[in-house]
């Protein structure tokens, strides 16, 4: 080794500095896009004509443009957006993180969309029609009925989602976000050693990966109750 | 004579006065896009009449029971329910609907829920009915279905009749003063059938007003008062069940019963 104990340390606790932003980014870019990509999804199975033209730009905006394009445009010219929206007098200073999170929950929100959107389709039309004649208002019907079971069908997509989401976190490094894999970059690069803390910051996603598994799991042991059918 | 013909259905022996009138339809027409799927339906069913439904399969008769409960809305004429007329108002349509009860051929039971919640849902939502109230009417009509030891399973571990009849009970927590079945018998295994009529004939013989689409013969000529025959989009025949099948009238619902008989 090139460098001294201390030092070296110095970059472990850097490196975890930056696991826990790589954490919290994702974390929260994963739950608003869930969040607004579960409202965006039943609003847009609207028919309405306007509902379904700005669906349409937006998500093929969101599917052909890459989402590290989608960061720096956030990010260099999210000030500027954000003035043109709220008027000049008004100053946000945008962070990589403000930026990253904005793209992905923008990026990911469209893709759970879609997945609602095919949940939807999958669901027997006589689940819509047993709750109308059961005379059950929709919101009702939605929150009781609808929801639990698009839950369990999406449910294999999400965790596809999640797994993407966590790799493309680190994209944000590139609008200068001190993560994981910056700090991973800048220890390699000053102590000469880029094996040890790439493939430490390799392990990382690697054990996030496999903790989605059991989680994944016990959620669909969950969502699947009933839903099995039983062999004779 | 016009006169005659206007005076003759008051002028008709009643035996007993008439019964309110549960169901009227009068002059209904549905398009799906450019195809007519009923045709300019008269039909009146009283409180406490039972009505069975047969025709081939695309003749119209899911779509006419679905206009009653609005689950299909109609374009042209009237439909009342209970004296609550279909005007496409939110409110008559809930109104509507929590005087009718439905049961369909695919049973569509909520697959996550239990059978006692599936039971309790709809009383618990739409009439606010409290938790313990809803399990005792859930409970009660799972029993009268014979099915109330099921009550912690879940639909998919159920046979098809066992479904279906929680299906009714289902329907029946509702406390509807209206059946509506539609093919409820027709999705099911041959040796099932039996234990779902029997059911439907039990509900008939404590006076329910019931409209069933079915093809089941034996189950119509014990309980049905009328019997329609429907042929695209029209109904070409009414009549008592005894006339319907020994001495139909037009030659489509003869060719029609010897396809059904034969
Ligand atoms: N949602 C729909 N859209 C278009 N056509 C429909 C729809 N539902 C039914 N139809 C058509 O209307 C006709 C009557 O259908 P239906 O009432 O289901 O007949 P039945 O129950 O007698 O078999 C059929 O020709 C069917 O194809
Ligand atoms: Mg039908």
């Amino acid at each position: 080794m090139n460098i001294s104990t201390a030092d070296f340390w110095g970059y472990v606790g850097q490196m975890l500095d930056g696991a826990v932003v790589t954490i919290q980014l994702f974390m929260s870019g994963f739950t608003l896009a869930l969040v607004f990509g579960v409202a965006i999804g039943i609003i847009t199975l609207s028919r309405n004509i306007v509902i379904q033209a700005v669906w349409r730009v937006y998500a093929s905006i969101i599917m052909g443009v890459p989402s590290l394009l989608i960061i720096f445009l956030l990010y260099y010219g999210g000030s500027a957006m954000l003035r043109g929206l709220f008027g000049n007098n008004l100053y946000v200073d945008v962070t990589p993180f403000g930026a990253g999170l904005a793209a992905l929950t923008i990026v990911y929100a469209a893709y759970v969309a879609e997945l609602v959107h095919g949940a939807v389709r999958n669901l027997p039309r006589g689940q819509f029609e047993a709750c109308a004649a059961l005379a059950i208002r929709p919101v009702s019907a939605w929150r009781h009925v609808i929801m639990p079971q698009l839950a369990r069908l999406a449910l294999p997509g999400l965790v596809n989602i999640w797994l993407i989401v966590l790799k493309d976190t680190p994209l944000v490094s590139l609008a200068g976000l001190n993560d994981l894999v910056a700090n991973a970059k800048i220890a390699a690069g000053a102590t000469k050693e880029p094996f040890v803390f790439f493939i430490a910051a390799s392990l990382f996603f690697v054990v996030a990966s496999a903790l989605t598994m059991p989680l994944s799991n016990w959620l669909e042991r969950r969502f699947a109750r009933g839903l099995q059918r039983v062999k004779a | 004579m016009t006169s005659l013909a206007t005076e003759a259905p008051m002028a008709s022996p009643v035996a007993e006065p008439l019964r309110p009138i549960a169901v009227e339809m009068t002059g209904v027409d549905k398009w799906y896009g450019t195809f007519q799927a009923l045709k300019g339906i008269d039909l009146t069913v009283r409180k406490g009449e039972k009505i069975v439904i047969c025709g081939p399969s695309g003749s119209g008769k899911s779509t006419l029971i679905r206009c009653i409960n609005r689950l299909e809305p109609h374009d042209k004429g009237t439909i009342t329910v209970n004296g609550i007329e279909l005007d496409g108002s939110p409110g008559r349509t809930q109104d509507v609907r929590l005087e009718c009860g439905m049961v369909f051929q695919q049973f569509n039971l909520f697959p996550h829920l239990t059978i006692l919640e599936n039971c309790m849902l709809a009383p618990r939502l739409g009439r606010g009915v409290a938790k313990e109230q809803a399990e005792a009417i859930a409970r009660r009509y799972l029993e009268r279905v014979r099915i109330g030891e099921q009550a912690m399973k879940y639909p998919s571990q159920l046979s098809g009749g066992q479904q279906q009849r929680v299906a009714i009970a289902r329907a029946l927590c509702m406390e509807p003063r209206i059946m509506l079945f539609d093919e409820p018998t027709s999705a099911l295994d041959p040796e099932m059938i039996k234990e779902v009529l029997q059911v439907m004939e039990d509900l008939a013989a404590e006076g329910m007003t019931m409209i069933c689409v079915t093809h089941e013969m034996g189950f119509a000529r014990r309980v049905a008062n009328r019997c329609v025959f429907m042929d695209k989009g029209e109904i070409v025949e009414e009549a008592t069940a005894e006339d319907f099948f020994g001495n139909p009238d037009s030659d489509r619902l003869k060719q029609f019963l010897a396809q059904i008989l034969h």
